[in-house]
């Protein structure tokens, strides 16, 4: 079903992903991406209908840091405004939905993650099922660690198999200048078996903008904009015990009703932070040999909570800025395990 | 540049949580050693127990008693434990499923290393010796050859004085990071000064500074120093004793714009009786020996400021 306007990203820009940023505060890191994104098109703030972003408080441990992030957007007097506490990609899709209503025809979506304050894997156990799982403070690694081992066992993956999409990954980053981790390293010891250290994102800090713009609007925004051609997301049953990690039944669904199956894409970016969890989406999502994966390195090259799922999409549509894709399926994730995904189809028009 | 100031920030709070009467149930039951299932319609055994079908939404109320053996589906060796983890010594990640579940629990499973470990081997409970009606009254699972127990048996799921809630206390470590804006600000209120900065748009100076101005949406780069005195905007009075403040009530809290700032911060007054202070007053910083920021604000004796001087600052 085609969406009822049409609606492309018209511009993206992202931060350089970096393991600290001590000396700037988060709307210091944010704001030159949001003046970036905004000189691609043109556009003031005064010119965008709707403002979304996505970030959450407590990866750096900073109370309300999204009200004071909104200081860099110039968010007075008061604009359009709205805010996930879930990756930016959430943030695109409520800001897609406000487009398709009519109630706006530009939307600039953002966000942002700064994990070096804290322990993010401890700090992502605080969204797990607090009366089962969060008392026992399994982390972020352990839970990816038990769907691996549920691959393997599986006979869906093995070890070498792992290294190879971790080091194939790093390799495609090295093309990628805002890449945290680029060029492949040693798969390093094991950080909670079966996954070793390569096998799981750099922690880091970054930032990431979109700008989205609805039909005649677009003109003028961008050369070749990437049109959204479908967009949907889907969740797990939260309990892990009751899901069979070896697949995504929500992925699969969310690519589905997001017209991913209606013809093949060329590209996909996938956020899998996790080496095994790349497995998982080629099959939920039916990704052959044909497609290219991750060509800015993914998650693996680096992984700005929050913003990494939004990256995806920034990523996906680049590549048909550039005219070097023309149909690119587009994934974000959040919570243990890809509990939740999301899926968007982006397409150029033939040049 | 100058140093990066940090500084250690603990965030800490305990969760008090209600339970559902599956919930109630099954922790209960933990405490009596007893792990309580929940069947679907379709005949389904889900341990742990949720108070609803994931898959129906239907409400579930059913229970069953399950065996404390059973197998594990999926595991991890975790070489290093961290903080809050069931165990202290490196130990196994395990999913499992209990003897009559068709769902798995997520728990810890103490081996001796990763090679003791595998899909599909038995183990069984170990529960901690003292419970209070909680997922951590499952100390941990052990390994355990044993054949599969039989079915579930109907349980009505009461016991003497129930758990109806829960204290989850959580604590997350930070090395906080001020940024670049405000790591001036408070480097200046070591020397008893008060900087802002200035919007390089509209020229407005912010205090304390964000490093960003909210109307023009750019890096407020040009840093100001204002005050030290200034004039009392707003203000209320505070007749309710704050825990762990040594200030008697009542006592006057207020904004304050400080000469040459265009945004009011707040502070307390002091030097005056509460019932004496009024918009207009002009009033100063009071330090104390060591102190970080200032103690309190006082008048400064200075005519009050005419209302025009500060009504855009309100």
């Amino acid at each position: 079903m085609r969406p009822a306007r049409d609606v492309a990203v018209v511009a993206f820009a992202q931060t350089d992903h970096r393991r600290r940023t001590d000396e700037l505060s988060e709307v210091e890191m944010l704001m030159p991406v949001l003046h970036e994104v905004l000189d691609r098109t043109g556009l003031k703030t005064s010119d965008i209908g709707f403002t979304c972003s996505g970030s959450s408080d407590y990866l750096a441990g900073r109370a309300f840091s999204f009200t004071m992030a909104l200081d860099g957007v110039g968010a007075w007097p008061p604009i359009a405004e709205s805010h996930v506490e879930m990756d930016g990609a959430w943030a695109l899709y409520e800001a897609w939905v406000k487009i398709l209503t009519g109630e706006a025809d530009t939307a600039l979506v953002y966000s942002y993650g700064k994990s070096s304050p804290g322990e993010v894997r401890d700090v992502l156990t605080r969204q797990l099922d607090p009366y089962y799982l969060a008392p026992l403070w399994p982390d972020s690694v352990a839970l990816a660690a038990l769907q691996a081992q549920a691959l393997i066992d599986a006979g869906d993956t093995d070890e070498p198999a792992l290294a190879a999409i971790a080091a194939s990954s790093r390799d495609s980053a090295t093309a990628n200048p805002h890449a945290q981790v680029r060029g492949s390293r040693p798969q390093g010891d094991y950080l909670v078996r079966p996954l070793r250290t390569g096998d799981c994102p750099p922690v880091g800090d970054g930032a990431a903008a979109v700008i989205l713009a609805a039909g005649d609007t677009v003109r003028g925004l961008c050369e070749r904009p990437a049109w959204i051609r479908g967009m949907d997301h889907r969740i797990e049953a939260h309990g892990l015990g009751v899901r069979d990690l070896t697949d995504s039944p929500s992925a699969r669904l969310a690519a589905e009703r997001a017209g991913a199956f209606e013809r093949p894409v060329d590209t996909a970016e996938l956020h899998a932070p996790f080496s095994s969890q790349e497995v998982v989406l080629r099959k939920a999502l039916r990704l052959d040999d044909s497609v290219r994966v991750n060509p800015s390195g993914g998650a693996l090259a680096a992984n700005p909570v929050m913003a990494a799922g939004l990256i995806r999409i920034g990523e996906a549509a680049a590549a048909i800025h550039r005219g070097e894709s023309d149909r690119v399926l587009a994934h974000a994730t959040s919570g243990p395990c890809l509990q939740q995904n999301l899926v968007a189809v982006l397409e150029g028009e033939p040049s | 540049m100058p140093e990066v100031l940090s500084a250690p920030l603990v965030v800490e709070f305990p969760f008090t949580r209600s339970l559902g009467p599956v919930q109630s149930a099954f922790l209960t039951g933990l405490r009596e050693r007893t792990v309580l299932g929940v069947r679907t319609s379709d005949g389904r055994t889900l341990v742990p127990p949720v108070e609803y079908d994931p898959a129906t939404a239907e409400e579930l109320r059913d229970l069953v008693e399950v065996a404390a053996t059973g197998t594990v589906t999926t595991w991890a060796w975790n070489p290093s434990p961290r903080r809050g983890q069931p165990l202290e010594r490196p130990f196994a990640w395990v999913l499992v499923r209990l003897d009559g579940a068709d769902t798995a629990l997520l728990h810890a499973l103490d081996a001796p290393g990763p090679d003791a470990v595998r899909t599909g081997m038995r183990v069984r409970v170990r529960w901690a010796p003292e419970r209070a009606g909680a997922i951590t009254d499952i100390a941990c699972f052990e390994p355990y050859e044993s054949e599969s127990a039989g079915e579930p048996s109907p349980h009505t799921g009461e016991f003497n004085a129930p758990v109806t809630g829960i204290v989850a206390p959580a604590r997350l470590d930070y090395t906080y990071s001020p940024g670049r804006a405000q790591a001036g600000y408070i480097e200046a209120l070591a020397d008893h000064r008060t900087v802002g900065e200035r919007c390089p748009v509209c020229r407005k100076v912010y205090v304390p500074p964000r490093g960003a101005c909210p109307t023009c949406g750019v890096a407020t780069d040009e840093r100001v120093e204002v005050g030290p005195a200034g004039t009392v905007t707003t203000y209320c009075i505070v007749n309710i004793k704050a825990k762990n403040l040594d200030i008697e009530v009542p006592y006057v809290y207020a904004h304050i714009a400080l000469d040459g700032a265009d945004l009011a911060l707040h502070g307390r007054i002091g030097g005056i009786p509460y019932d004496q202070v009024r918009m207009g007053l002009r009033v100063e910083p009071v330090w104390t020996e060591g102190g970080r920021h200032p103690d309190h604000y006082r008048p400064t004796g200075e005519p009050d400021a005419d209302y025009d001087t500060y009504k855009e600052l309100i």
